[in-house]
């Protein structure tokens, strides 16, 4: 009998999708059975992002995945080359902390093209349909209480120095407009320099070294995290104003905290990092087994820490 | 040359004839069903090729665009005019949250507050008091119902983000981003000084009666003696 040719053409046709279909289902199979997860985070140079990576990590191993963390040290090239290498290495989740709110939304699309769900940590990337999840500190209103102490310490009259940290970061305009929500409302309280340290501790210092010689007679320095704090502490040591300048940190990091207990640091603003971490890492779990209804952003309280409270604190988190 | 070609198409068999016309006609079929399947192709394409950087580009856009177009004024004003007074008619009840928060402070939380996410808990909370004291940013009230407990009206500068929070009605998810919910919360705050803040700085003196409805973040614990239980931002109020 003769097979019409129309006929042995869609046969033809039905082999090969047939074929096509086991190669997915056996690259499928593969991806089912590998459990890496992805860990990057914009730097490994300051111990809180070490104190997120790790706990991301360490959360991610005990629900029985294979973590590795990938250290973008603050460059966004390199962390597109990491969303490059954990892409073609079949990662099946990345829990991320971004080096740009903007920059890095197109890395979190590259890795959901490809089935890769991401989770942020602590870093907001400013896109709603990218990312399965973001768990972010709430910056602002951290800031608002640092803020509501700050006038409270220094009075309604006073100068003072900003150091932001890196411009292309939410958290870095959170945390200001929080302060300075409630700092702007004391026409007193006069803001004679505003720069950026770019949250690293020697860059902090740099700038506070140059503005204490054109503001020498500032009353406080807010500095957008814990690591400038420590920067613009060392400055003043330097400058023979420790205790007489008064600095404000934001994180809640370790060494911040002992310094805040010895009255170095006037008050930092405890952010959870383990608190984030696990949460990134617990909704991947989630997602990895069937879960999809995860919301966008999910806000992380955070709370102020002062001389009068500090004894609560410690280890990145409530004793 | 054309005799034969006509002898030979009248001598051959009706089969071979038959043959011969299918094999005639089957470039053009072929030709037909190419350009059908083209056509259908053109219109209803199997897949599309997207530039991954177009199509961030496309997404950052139209994430910027909403941003612009979030006015946080105009949508404060809404929630303030339609939902939060709404809302405060199930408040909780001062009488009832007072003595929960004085028995255990952690249970009160997990029956009478809300919260965003992980966030900080507050309470939206409702009842009157007498005033007993007042100073340029607090006022102290006798709360009835629970009177051997003292709370606090704040009536000065509002800050953060307790209003917007405490009735537990705003979803940070349906906003363009955290910046933008920010901003709603200092419109909110803006209004409750507009709105409220001047009647209770004029008229509430010592000895009058505040009836109000507001928002307090949530106690770790419960208050040392003479010390404000709660201190509550009123979104609305009324003196007596």
């Amino acid at each position: 009998m003769k097979i019409p040719r129309l006929l042995r053409v869609l046969a033809s046709i039905c082999l090969v999708a047939l074929t096509l279909s086991k190669v997915a289902a056996a690259a499928d199979t593969k991806a089912a059975g590998n459990r890496k997860v992805a860990v990057v985070v914009s730097t490994l140079n300051n111990p809180w992002f070490v104190v997120l990576a790790e706990t991301a990590r360490d959360r991610a191993k005990e629900l029985g995945f294979d973590a590795t963390i990938f250290d973008s040290q603050n460059d966004p090239a390199k962390e597109s080359q990491h969303f490059d290498n954990l892409i073609s290495s079949g990662y099946r989740a990345v829990l991320f902390n971004c080096t740009d709110a903007k920059g890095s939304i197109a890395n979190v699309r590259r890795a959901k093209a490809a089935n890769i769900p991401v989770f942020c940590m602590d870093r907001e990337i400013e896109a709603n349909d990218a990312a399965t999840s973001q768990i972010l500190s709430d910056n602002y209103s951290g800031c608002v209480a640092l803020g509501q102490f700050f006038v409270e310490q220094i009075g309604e009259t006073g100068k003072y120095v900003e150091l932001l940290g890196i411009v292309a970061d939410t958290n870095t305009w959170n945390r200001s407009k929080g302060f300075h929500s409630v700092v702007d409302r004391f026409p007193g309280l006069k803001m004679v320099a505003q720069q950026s340290a770019e949250f690293d501790r020697s860059k902090a210092l740099e700038v506070l070294e140059a503005l204490l010689q054109r503001n020498p007679d500032i009353n406080a320095v807010f500095c957008g995290n814990d690591a400038m704090a420590m920067g613009a502490y060392q400055a003043l040591l330097a400058a023979g104003k420790a205790g007489k300048v008064k600095v404000f940190g934001f994180d809640g990091a370790d060494d911040v905290v002992k310094a805040v207990a010895e009255g170095k640091i006037a008050a930092t603003v405890m952010q959870f990092p383990k608190t984030m971490a696990r949460t990134a890492a617990e909704n991947a779990d989630k997602y990895i087994k069937g879960e999809r209804k995860f919301p966008q952003r999910t806000p992380v309280a955070v709370e102020l820490v002062t001389k009068a409270n500090v004894n609560k604190f410690g280890d990145y988190g409530r004793k | 040359m054309a005799a034969s070609e006509q002898v030979g198409r009248v001598s051959a068999p009706p089969s071979n004839r038959r043959a011969a016309e299918r094999a005639g006609q089957r470039p053009a079929r072929l030709l037909a069903a190419t350009l059908t399947l083209a056509v259908l192709l053109y219109f209803f394409p199997l897949f599309h090729v997207v530039s991954l950087q177009t199509q961030a580009a496309a997404a950052a856009t139209a994430a910027a665009s909403a941003s612009a177009a979030f006015d946080p004024v105009t949508a404060a004003a809404k929630f303030w005019q339609i939902d939060l007074p709404a809302a405060a008619t199930r408040a909780v009840e001062l009488p009832a949250l007072a003595p929960a928060i004085r028995a255990n402070a952690e249970s009160a939380k997990t029956q009478f507050s809300k919260s965003a996410g992980l966030g900080t808990a507050y309470f939206f909370v409702r009842g009157s008091g007498k005033v007993l004291s007042r100073d340029r940013n607090y006022l102290r009230l006798a709360p009835a119902g629970a009177e051997s407990e003292i709370v606090a009206l704040r009536i000065g500068p509002i800050f953060g983000n307790t209003v917007r929070d405490g009735s537990g009605l705003l979803d940070v998810n349906s906003f363009p981003g955290l910046q933008e919910f920010n901003a709603l919360a200092a419109a909110l705050n803006a209004l409750v000084e507009k709105s409220v803040g001047p009647l209770l700085r004029e008229k509430a003196v010592v000895g009058t009666t505040v009836h109000f409805a507001g928002c307090a973040e949530a106690p770790e614990g419960a208050a040392e003696a003479g010390e404000p239980l709660l201190t509550i931002i009123p979104v609305q109020a009324e003196v007596l």
